[in-house]
């Protein structure tokens, strides 16, 4: 039986741009398309990069959308606290909206610690001009020297506003501008502002969980990242930060006793945040002090509690420092968990032993070679 | 590093001295105390653990003792000052008693007796605001690391910008102190230093980094140049470089020939296609010549 030939749009007269070309894919597909997400081929669902290239790869392509990750913190909160900035970075350059919460630092100074994407310079064609006999041919040729046929042609552009690449690099070195970070809408949640009110006897949760989880579901009822709302307008993501959530200073004496009074405070928070993220456009990043609590069993609640679990540990400070085995990188990285969602098996990783490293341009993740 | 701690260079910061029943750190919390008063700042401190003549012998003015000391948990009718008094609003209006322009420092002795009473994550919030309030330029605490579990240990860790760890050195009086310090950036810092202390408080760092010198002269020595002894000369001279340069390889064009091919391209020749019905030919359908 002859298929039909889907013939390729005809090419109209005029003289086409530089970059695009008149094919035009019929779009029949029922899933939306936002900027910033691609379908993964694994299973079809919604991703989001996270910022850093190599955990996308990890967490099979990307962080699906509704999900949580859970990031066990280093013991001294750097290389989390980084992944979940390049996770808002990302967020703002794919101009997603923003919702940070934290007990300890405001959430402006987190906002403003954000590394700064490379971009790529746009295209600035250069005009032909009159050659110059001595000067000017011997600058523009002296730039190169094996590949000069390519000297007139303009860079590779990508610039900011079309950024439809999925995951870009950051540079740590450098914070991102302030008219970048501004383009991106962001809602603040800081617990010293929110006075704690008398918590109901009989509850499970902290108030001051509880207070994060209204702020949370309003944003989400009230900025329309509601999958259930009318696709009126254009839909967008929501990317969620929480850094250090269980800490002492949400008032959660989890990490402080080895028997806590309300041990299942903040598991009720991770099972409430999870059933409202199913119902959402949004993802959410949490670090959790997990060096801290000591309840093994607990821990391991909450990570089941998470679609994604990774847990980092850094070499600063432990006796596996000076190791010699361990000089080219920071720290090792393990997969504590990862998503089924919608299917019975989940990918898992290949290798168990992965080992990090943070540079100024990126954030590996390798596979640790120890050599033997 | 201990040195550096000492001047109190950077303000906002919150110093734990983390000592064990081996080794007291009070003699260190006194170190820093006289440092501060020598910097003609305000030093409050708070004395649960010892009284205020075996703190400070004679009274200082710029030193505001609150004595905790003889009445910690209120058991009299008038206390002075009771742990439970470790919260925002009542150390804000104790330190608003004096009248000195510049914040001040407050010194605690000792964290541990205050959270054996009060729970943790209050106390933790009650530092939190300390130090984001503005209200005290600095704060040194002593906490016993063997009297609480090690949970709570680490979340009051957690909140400092420093940790100095003693224990006890190698010889009688020496002391070692591993100092943790955590940048705003989050540049973590460790050091290690053995030192002693005089008898009118002053520190004296004996020696640093002892041992990890040692280790790290050794890999130095075993690397040598292994172009020094060579029956070959792998150098060039300034005459052989340059006649290096002037060399014309075989497959570079001359700068002539580059501009004359590069600026010749645009408006020369143009390819102009315009496909047609023949053009479309699917070479992996096989019906397509099919004249249906």
């Amino acid at each position: 039986m002859a298929a039909p030939v889907s013939t390729v749009g005809k090419p109209s007269a005029e003289r086409l741009p530089l970059n695009t070309t008149s094919f035009q894919k019929k779009t029949r597909t029922k899933l939306i398309s936002i900027p910033g997400t691609r379908p993964s081929v694994q299973n079809g669902q919604l991703l989001v990069s996270t910022g850093v290239t190599s955990l996308d790869y990890l967490l099979g392509g990307g962080l699906a959308v509704g999900t949580v990750l859970l990031v066990e913190e280093d013991r001294y909160d750097s290389y989390s606290r980084m992944i979940l900035k390049y996770f808002l970075a990302e967020g703002v350059v794919c101009r997603h909206e923003l919702f940070v919460a934290s007990a300890q630092d405001n959430p402006d100074d987190i906002l403003q610690e954000l590394p700064a994407p490379i971009l790529d310079d746009v295209a600035i064609h250069k005009p032909v001009e009159q050659p110059r006999l001595s000067c000017e041919p011997q600058d523009s040729l002296d730039a190169m020297k094996i590949a000069w046929r390519y000297q007139n042609l303009p860079k590779v552009q990508s610039a900011l506003a079309s950024s439809s690449r999925f995951g870009h690099y950051y540079d740590v070195s450098k914070t991102m501008e302030p008219e970048i970070r501004q383009a991106a809408k962001c809602h603040r949640f800081y617990l010293t502002e929110h006075p704690t009110q008398s918590p109901p006897t009989h509850s499970t949760m902290l108030e001051s969980y509880s207070a994060l989880l209204k702020s949370l579901q309003e944003v989400i009822n009230s900025e329309g990242f509601d999958v259930a709302a009318p696709m009126s307008k254009s839909r967008n993501i929501l990317r969620i930060g929480l850094p250090s959530l269980g800490s002492a200073l949400w008032g959660d004496d989890l990490s402080c006793h080895d028997n806590p009074r309300n041990g299942h405070a903040l598991a009720t928070f991770f099972y409430g945040l999870r059933a409202m993220l199913r119902s959402s456009l949004a993802v959410a990043v949490v670090t959790v002090p997990s060096h801290l609590i000591q309840d093994r069993a607990l821990m391991g609640n909450i990570t089941r509690l998470c679609d994604n679990a990774i847990a980092l540990e850094s070499f600063k400070g432990s006796e596996r420092e000076t190791n010699p085995l361990y000089k080219d990188y920071h720290g090792l990285l393990h997969v504590r968990q990862v998503p089924h969602l919608n299917c019975l098996a989940s990918k898992l990783p290949d290798h168990k032993d992965l080992a990090f490293k943070l540079k100024r341009k990126q954030f590996t993740i390798e596979r640790f070679e120890d050599g033997l | 590093m201990l040195t550096e701690l000492l001047q109190g260079s950077d303000a906002g910061g919150f110093i734990i001295i983390r000592d064990s029943a081996s080794c007291s750190g009070r003699h260190l919390l006194k170190s820093f105390i006289n440092a501060a008063l020598n910097r003609e700042e305000d030093v409050h401190v708070l004395g649960f653990e010892v009284s205020e003549e075996e703190l400070k012998g004679s009274p200082v003015q710029r030193l505001h003792f609150h004595n905790a000391y003889s009445d910690p948990l209120g058991w009299t009718d008038k206390p002075t000052f009771t742990v439970h008094q470790f919260c925002m609003e009542e150390l804000a209006r104790l330190l608003k008693q004096t009248s000195h322009p510049k914040p001040a420092t407050l010194v605690i002795d000792s964290l541990s007796w205050i959270l054996r009473h009060v729970s943790p994550p209050a106390v933790c919030a009650t530092l939190h605001q300390l130090r984001k309030g503005g209200a005290v330029r600095a704060i040194v605490a002593l906490l016993h690391g063997d009297m609480h579990q090690r949970g709570t240990v680490g979340s009051v860790c957690h909140l400092a910008s420093s940790v100095i760890t003693v224990a006890p050195g190698m010889k009688g009086g020496d002391a070692v102190a591993k100092i943790t310090k955590r940048s705003k950036s989050g540049k973590v810092v460790q050091d290690e230093d053995i030192f002693t202390i005089n008898n009118d408080l002053t520190v004296v760092i004996q020696s640093k980094h002892s041992q990890v010198g040692h280790k790290q002269a050794d890999p130095e020595e075993q690397e040598m140049d292994p172009t020094a002894h060579l029956t070959f000369n792998l150098r060039l001279s300034n005459k052989e470089r340059e006649a290096k340069e002037k060399l014309a390889l075989p497959f570079v064009f001359s700068k002539e020939k580059k501009t004359a091919l590069l600026h010749s391209s645009p408006g020369s020749g143009r390819i102009l296609y315009e496909p047609d019905a023949n053009d479309d030919y699917d070479q992996e359908d096989p019906d397509d010549d099919l004249d249906v």
